[in-house]
């Protein structure tokens, strides 16, 4: 009786032993493997193969591309990056979309165009997927309650449309401006923040349109239409919130061949050191040139992004916005948890990444509606010869 | 007075890329009854055959040969390489068809403009190039009178475009080709029964159609500076306008059709809306549908009683 209750004793205490060793075994087990196996795939949608906006889009593909290899390597991760062109076409972009919700992506970067989000967006939000993007600026795009799982890690147009406008009336002094917008979602949006702001200064606003998806003959035929008969003696500068910089260069271009003189004044999607070359013009960018900075991420990125494409400034934003996604799914292992749609969104709800821990200098922290806090643009000067120079947007 | 010469000189130049497209399809629907949707696409190709040959030789800022002769080879080799293009499109596309119903060769020629679209992209990508033609032939090359100004290549795009438009209305008029092409138009069995090489005067017409969209490509590299696998489309919908417009199957008809779209597109841009020329274009075409579908120079079509 007595060896039985020793036999049962003995048992208890092996049991007991092994379930604290295997127990211990076992919690740890799950943060090692969730480590080991911290596997998911995330897709980025930018113009990158088709539409007027090519040059920008292989940009943003190629620093996505670049913060997927990085953040892969630094964070112990295993992502997969799904490449999808969009073509800066809302269509497109919604094709593209269904495809990414009917794999077995958690999560997005893009698309490019505010066009483009108004189309996928209540797509995603019924997927339950966080999509990021690094351009689409349109101010709606966060406010109107249809895009609930969209965050941008750029500034709205609220925010680069009256820092604009000011710079105009405040440093190029015009009596009158040509405006003219591309009839797409994020032109349009600039026109209508800026239009009020110019008009309260005294400025006589000459509003146009053109069909920013016109090509060639077409396109050219509206470019010297604008110049010949909208651009007058007295409206001393132009302002171009379009997406495709070589329209901007076909517009000054056209300028200089009828003999017309007033200054450009671009927004980001005009931002192409590649393209758009007019001497004198002003371009502002929600993206920070980052070639010339001392920092060593700084300099790892733009060292690290010649692997993938040449580097530009239009890019650098998306180079966050998929680091935002990858410190999300890395959160998610961290936390035990195979990363899903569900939990990568709320670990995107809370980002926290320190401003010098990130190329755009900015601590990025998402409001409640999917914007950062704080964020702002930069503008540039281009000098004879095409080249960019960063000047204070004050 | 100097928007409306300056809209006038726009849309000349516009027109006269159209007309030269737009004979392209209307001479091979005059002897195959088929619309070439893949006419477009050839332009483009010449276009960036053009694109090739600057950088060949060096690129817009430091060519190596003088700009007289790389305009002239830009023109000769995507004349002749979109012609070659042009006749094995027919050959291995077209001819098996010929016989088939008219659905089969027009489903085919988008399934070719598709390929030819894709085939560039895959090959070269789908930035937007630029010719940067003001490198080589500057702005200050010009006429200014009046606040107006046309420039070199405005005016080198005219005067390519009559010379060619001439040539192939001599050719067909005053040649035995002319006279071959007119026949297989006109009753291609009969003009077989008569000893006429009915597939050769056909591949011909497809060389010189294609090669003049070709031509027409290269001028809109160097009048408007920028192309991608795309320009194609558009410029081949509003070509096509122009050749239903002025008649197709017509020879002067697609002449003077081009330059009635180039001239509406040109003046609907600067006294409507630019928003607006595409409307007013196709609107124009849907009426020349409704009120003389067989255009302004073609003849309606002959019914057996």
């Amino acid at each position: 009786m007595k060896v039985r209750r020793l036999f049962i004793g003995a048992l208890g205490v092996m049991a007991l032993a092994s379930a604290t060793v295997f127990g211990a075994t076992s919690s740890a087990h799950p943060a090692k493997a969730a480590k080991a196996a911290c596997k998911a795939a995330i897709a980025v949608e930018a113009p990158f193969a088709t539409g007027p906006a090519t040059q920008l889009g292989l940009e943003q593909l190629h620093f996505a591309e670049l913060a997927v290899a990085n953040d892969n390597k630094s964070l112990g991760i295993k992502v997969s990056l799904g490449q999808d062109d969009t073509g800066l076409n809302p269509a497109l972009a919604t094709a593209k979309t269904n495809a990414i919700i009917a794999s077995s992506a958690v999560a997005a970067v893009g698309p490019a165009g505010s066009q483009e989000v108004q189309a996928v967006g209540p797509l995603y939000k019924a997927a339950g997927m966080a999509f990021i993007s690094g351009s689409a600026t349109n101010t709606t795009l966060t406010t109107s309650g249809a895009n609930t799982t969209f965050f941008r890690v750029v500034a709205p147009d609220a925010v680069q449309g009256p820092q604009d406008a000011n710079y105009i009336i405040k440093h190029l002094k015009p009596k009158a401006v040509l405006l003219i917008d591309d009839q797409e979602a994020y032109s349009t949006g600039l026109v209508t923040v800026m239009t009020p702001i110019l008009t309260a200064a005294g400025i006589t606003v000459n509003h146009q349109s053109y069909n920013g998806t016109d090509t060639g003959a077409t396109l050219q035929s509206d470019m010297s239409s604008l110049v010949t008969s909208q651009l007058n003696a007295n409206e001393t500068v132009v302002i171009l919130p379009w997406q495709s910089a070589a329209n901007a260069q076909l517009f000054g271009q056209t300028m200089q061949q009828q003999g017309k003189q007033a200054t450009l004044f671009g927004t980001d999607g005009t931002d192409s050191p590649g393209q758009f070359t007019i001497n004198g013009t002003y371009v502002s960018n929600f993206g920070p040139d980052i070639s010339t900075n001392k920092s060593a991420l700084d300099k790892a990125i733009v060292k690290g992004v010649a692997k993938f494409g040449p580097y530009g400034a239009f890019g650098v934003p998306t180079y966050e916005a998929t680091d935002v996604l990858m410190q999300a799914i890395s959160a998610v292992c961290k936390a035990g948890k195979k990363p899903s749609r569900a939990n990568v969104l709320a670990a995107v709800r809370k980002t926290n990444i320190p401003a010098g821990r990130n190329p755009l200098g900015l601590p990025i922290k998402f409001k409640a509606d999917g914007d950062i806090a704080n964020a702002v643009f930069y503008l540039f000067h281009l000098n004879a010869k095409g080249t960019y120079v960063p000047i204070s947007s004050k | 007075m100097q928007i409306f010469i300056q809209t006038l000189v726009t849309g000349l130049v516009t027109g006269c890329l159209y007309a030269l497209i737009a004979l392209g399809y209307s001479m091979v629907y005059g002897v195959l009854k088929l619309l070439n949707f893949a006419h477009g696409d050839l332009y483009m190709v010449g276009a960036f055959i053009g694109y090739f040959s600057i950088q060949w030789f060096g690129g817009s800022t430091a060519l190596i040969i003088p700009v007289p002769l790389l305009l002239l080879f830009m023109i000769v080799v995507a004349g002749l390489g979109v012609g070659v293009l042009g006749v094995a499109i027919e050959r291995f596309a077209y001819r098996p068809l010929r016989d088939a119903p008219r659905i089969a060769p027009l489903i085919t020629a988008l399934g070719i403009s598709f390929i030819l679209e894709d085939s560039v992209l895959l090959l070269f990508g789908g930035y937007t190039r630029s010719y940067n033609t003001p490198a080589f032939l500057p702005f200050s090359q010009a006429i200014h009178v009046d606040g107006v100004n046309i420039d070199s290549v405005q005016i080198m795009v005219v005067a390519v475009s009559i010379v060619m438009m001439f040539g192939l209305r001599q050719l067909v008029n005053h040649t035995l080709f002319g006279k071959s092409m007119r026949a297989v138009a006109s009753d291609r069995e009969a003009a077989e029964m008569l000893g006429i090489n009915v597939n050769r005067t056909i591949a011909l017409t497809f060389f010189i159609g294609s090669a003049m969209a070709g031509v027409a490509g290269v001028m809109s590299g160097l009048a408007f500076d920028q192309i991608s696998n795309i320009v194609g489309f558009l410029a081949g919908l509003k070509a096509f306008t122009a050749a239903v417009v002025g008649g197709i199957g017509s020879i002067p008809g697609a002449m003077i059709g081009g330059l009635f779209i180039g001239l509406c597109e040109s003046f609907s841009s600067s006294y409507i809306s630019s928003q607006y020329s595409d409307l007013i274009v196709f609107a124009i075409l849907i009426a020349t549908m409704l009120i003389r579908p067989q255009g302004v120079f073609g003849q309606p079509p002959l019914q057996k009683v």
